[in-house]
C-alpha cells in the first residue's frame, strides 16, 4: 500500500520554490531517510505531508487523502521536531497523559520506561527542559504514539552521541516490533544509514534520488590512481566528484556503470577501486561544484 | 498497522477536556480579574452626597457587582485573544486535530469560561454587599425586589455578555493571525470613530454608530430576546471565524 | 562480527559472510533454522529488509532454502557450496589485488610465482 503519494508537489513563497514539482512514493512499512542540505526543503516537505502547510500546486496523498485539514491524517500521524508545541500549564506525565487520550496506539508503558531510562522527570515542565532533554520527551512521545506515519524532522538536535544511538536502537526495535511507516530527516546521514530502508535525497525542492540504501551505495565508485589512465577510464562516466591527490595522481568518484569484468580489468591497469559512502555521495550529489570546497580555493 | 478511524465529536471532545486543563492559567486569572474588581466596588461604583444647614449630612453609595462584570467582560474579550495565538493555537496539532475541531473546541472552552466568569461575577455582587454591610456597618437599603429568579436573570445576563465579548474577541485574535496590519486598521477605527464624532467635526456631539450599538444589547428589557440577540451576533462571530481559520497553515 | 559501517563492504553482504562463517564452523547445522531477518536487524542494528538482503543472497546460491511460513533453513549442501564459492571468488579476488600489487611494484610474474610457493611451503612446513 503506498502511504504517500506525492505528484508534482510545489510550495512558493513570494519567488522562492521551497518546494518544486516533486513527485515520489512512500510504500508502508518502510522507514525512509529524507536526506538534504539546509534549506533545501525537507522541512516544508515533511510540514505538507502532515497536513501543516498548504501545498501550492500538485497533487499530494496521505492515505490516500489530502491531508491539509484532515483530521483522519492527523490521528494517524504525528510529526516530531525540536519546535514541538506543549501547553505550559502541564507537566511532563501530564502531557504524556494527553498524547494518551489522543492517539489510541499509544503504549504508556513503553512511553514510561524510556521516561525513566533517559531520567525525565514526570514533574518538569517542557519550556524548562534543555535542548536535548526537550528532543528526547518529543521523541519518546513520537516513539509510544505509534502513529501509523511517524515523521521525525531533526529529531536529535541537541542530544549528545549515547542519546542519539540509544533513540536510533529504540525505533529500530519498536519499528521491528510494530512496523509503520517512519520518515527520518537528518543531516547525519551515516549515523542513520544502517537503519534506513531507503534514501530520498532533495536539493533545491527537487527529487535528486530515491531508492535503497544498498542501491546509493553502489551507486558510485570512487576511482584513484595516475592522472591519465583515471581520466582514460572515467572520459564515458558521469563525474561528480574529483579531486587531484599529488602531482600525477587523482581520485574521481563516477557514476558506476561498470561491469564487474571492466572494474577487474581498471584494477590491474593499476587503479584503485573503492565503494562511496552513502554520506559522501550525498554530500558530492548535492554540491554546486564538482571539487566542492577546493574549487573556492582553487584559482590556477 | 491499520488505519484508525477518526469520529469528529469525539475528537473535540478530547480537546475540550484537554484545553479545560491546559489553559488553566486563564481561570487563574479570571480570579485575580475579580478580586481586583472586588477591591474597587468596596468603595462603591456611584453615589452622592449632601449636607443639611441643620447640621446633618449623608452620603450614599451604590454597592452592586457591576464593576466586577465589567472587568470579567474585558477578561474575556483578551481570553478570547489569547487562546488563538500560535501558542495556543499550535499546541493542537501536536496531537490529533483539524481546523474544525480546534475551533469547536476553543468555543466550548469560551462558553465554559463565561459561564463559570458570568456565575462567580454575578455571586460575587452579592458577597460585595454582605461584604459592605458586615464590615463597614452601614446602613443598608436591600432592593427588596431580588429573589431567586432575578437572580438567575443577572447570572444569565452576565454569562451572555461576557461570552459576547470573549466572541468579539475571538474574532479579534483570528483577524491578527491573519494579518497584524488588520488589527491597526480595526484599533484606529475602533478609537479615532469617536474621536471624529466628539469633535464636531461630524457635526454630533456623540458617537452614534457605538451608542446605536450599544442600545441594541442594553435596550432590551426582555431576556428573551436579549439572548437571542446575542446568541445569534456570536453565532456570526464564531462562524466567521471558522470561515477564515480554515485555510490557515500551522506555523512555529 | 562488528558491521563496519564505513561502505568498505555493503553491510548485506556482510551479513551473509558471517552466516557462512557460521555454517562453516557448524554453529548452525544442515536443516537447522537461520536467523530470522527481524533477529539479524536486532543483533546488528539494522534495517530488516538489508538483513533480508543477506539472506536472499544465501538462497538464491542454495546455501539456504525456504519453508513456507517457518522460515529459512540452512541446506544439506550448504557447507561445500560456500567452500566453492570462497574458492572461486574470494580467492580469485585476493589474486587480482596481489598481481596488480606486484605489477606497482615491478615484480615479474616467475618472482611472484616464486613467492607463492615459498609461502606455500612455509605453511606446509609447520
Amino acid at each position: 500500500m503506498k502511504v504517500i503519494e506525492c505528484n508534482q508537489v510545489s510550495k512558493v513563497y513570494g519567488n522562492h520554490h521551497a518546494v518544486d514539482q516533486l513527485s515520489f512514493t512512500i510504500e508502508e512499512n518502510k522507514i525512509t531517510g529524507l536526506i538534504g542540505r539546509n534549506g533545501a526543503g525537507k522541512t516544508t516537505l515533511l510540514k505538507i505531508i502532515a497536513g501543516y502547510l498548504r501545498k501550492t500546486s500538485g497533487e499530494m496523498n496521505v492515505f490516500s487523502e489530502e491531508p491539509f485539514n484532515n483530521l483522519k491524517v492527523s490521528a494517524n500521524m504525528i510529526f516530531v521536531d525540536d519546535q514541538m508545541n506543549f501547553p505550559t500549564a502541564l507537566n511532563l506525565g501530564e502531557l504524556l497523559k494527553a498524547a494518551d487520550s489522543f492517539y489510541e496506539n499509544w503504549d504508556m508503558e513503553l512511553a514510561k520506561r524510556l521516561f525513566d531510562y533517559f531520567s525525565l522527570n514526570p514533574k518538569q515542565r517542557h519550556d524548562s527542559l534543555s535542548k536535548g532533554m526537550k528532543s528526547t520527551f518529543n521523541m519518546i512521545v513520537g516513539l509510544a504514539s505509534r502513529c501509523s506515519l511517524t515523521i521525525f524532522d531533526e529529531p536529535t538536535t541537541g542530544m549528545d552521541v549515547s542519546v542519539r544511538k540509544d533513540f536510533y536502537r529504540a525505533l529500530l526495535k519498536d519499528y521491528i516490533a510494530y512496523p509503520r511507516t517512519i520518515i527520518l530527516s537528518s543531516h547525519l546521514l551515516n549515523e542513520i544509514e544502517d537503519i534506513l530502508e531507503d534514501i530520498l535525497l532533495i536539493k533545491d525542492g527537487e527529487k535528486y534520488l530515491h531508492m535503497s540504501v544498498s542501491d546509493v551505495k553502489e551507486y558510485a565508485v570512487g576511482i584513484s590512481g595516475e592522472g591519465t589512465i583515471v581520466n582514460q577510464w572515467t572520459k564515458e562516466n558521469e563525474i561528480l566528484y574529483k579531486k587531484s591527490l599529488g602531482t600525477g595522481s587523482s581520485y574521481v568518484v563516477v557514476k558506476n556503470d561498470f561491469t564487474e569484468s571492466m572494474l577487474e580489468r581498471a584494477k590491474l591497469a593499476g587503479l584503485k577501486i573503492s565503494p562511496v559512502a552513502a554520506e559522501d555521495l550525498c554530500i558530492y550529489l548535492t554540491s554546486k561544484t564538482n571539487g566542492g570546497i577546493d574549487d573556492v580555493f582553487d584559482r590556477s | 498497522m491499520s488505519l484508525i478511524e477518526v469520529n469528529y465529536w469525539e475528537i473535540i471532545k478530547k480537546q475540550y477536556f484537554f484545553k479545560l486543563k491546559a489553559y488553566s492559567g486563564v481561570f487563574t486569572s479570571m480570579m485575580v480579574v475579580q478580586i481586583i474588581a472586588f477591591l474597587l466596588s468596596l468603595g462603591g461604583t456611584g453615589g452622592s452626597g449632601g449636607s443639611g444647614s441643620s447640621g446633618f449630612s449623608y452620603t450614599t453609595g451604590y454597592y452592586n457587582g457591576s464593576m466586577i462584570i465589567a472587568f470579567t467582560m474585558m477578561w474575556a474579550l483578551i481570553t478570547g485573544i489569547l487562546i488563538t495565538t500560535k501558542a495556543y493555537r499550535n499546541d493542537d496539532f501536536t496531537f490529533v486535530a483539524n481546523r474544525g475541531t480546534s475551533n469547536l473546541s476553543n468555543m466550548l472552552f469560551l462558553l465554559t469560561a463565561s459561564i463559570i466568569g458570568g456565575t462567580l461575577s454575578m455571586l460575587s455582587g452579592y458577597l460585595l454587599k454582605v461584604f459592605v454591610y458586615l464590615i463597614f456597618e452601614v446602613d443598608m437599603l436591600f432592593d427588596v425586589t431580588h429573589t431567586i429568579s432575578t437572580l438567575w436573570l443577572g447570572i444569565i445576563a452576565s454569562i451572555l455578555y461576557i461570552l459576547l465579548f470573549s466572541a468579539i474577541g475571538y474574532l479579534v485574535g483570528v483577524l491578527a493571525q491573519i494579518s497584524k496590519s488588520l488589527i491597526i486598521i480595526l484599533a484606529a477605527v475602533v478609537i479615532g470613530y469617536p474621536i471624529y464624532a466628539s469633535t464636531g467635526t461630524g457635526q454630533r456631539d456623540e458617537p452614534t454608530l457605538f451608542i446605536a450599538i450599544t442600545q441594541f444589547y442594553q435596550g432590551e428589557s426582555m431576556l428573551s430576546l436579549f439572548a437571542l440577540k446575542v446568541i445569534l451576533t456570536v453565532t456570526i462571530l464564531f462562524f466567521t471565524s471558522l470561515i477564515i481559520t480554515n485555510r490557515l497553515e500551522v506555523k512555529q | 562480527m562488528i558491521v563496519q559501517g564505513d561502505g568498505t563492504k555493503p553491510i548485506y553482504i556482510q551479513i551473509a559472510e558471517w552466516l557462512e562463517t557460521e555454517i562453516l564452523s557448524e554453529n548452525i547445522k544442515p536443516d537447522e533454522k537461520i536467523y530470522s531477518q527481524y533477529q539479524l536487524a536486532e543483533m546488528y542494528n539494522i534495517n530488516p529488509a538489508t538483513a533480508a538482503k543477506g539472506l536472499t543472497i544465501l538462497a538464491n546460491e542454495a546455501v539456504l532454502y525456504k519453508k513456507r511460513g517457518l522460515g529459512m533453513f540452512v541446506s544439506s549442501k550448504a557447507k561445500a557450496i560456500i567452500l566453492k564459492k570462497r574458492k572461486g571468488q574470494t580467492l580469485k579476488n585476493l589474486v587480482t589485488d596481489l598481481v596488480s600489487e606486484a605489477k606497482r611494484l615491478d615484480v615479474s610474474e616467475a618472482e611472484l610465482i616464486g613467492m607463492i610457493k615459498l609461502a606455500n611451503s612455509q605453511g606446509e612446513g609447520k
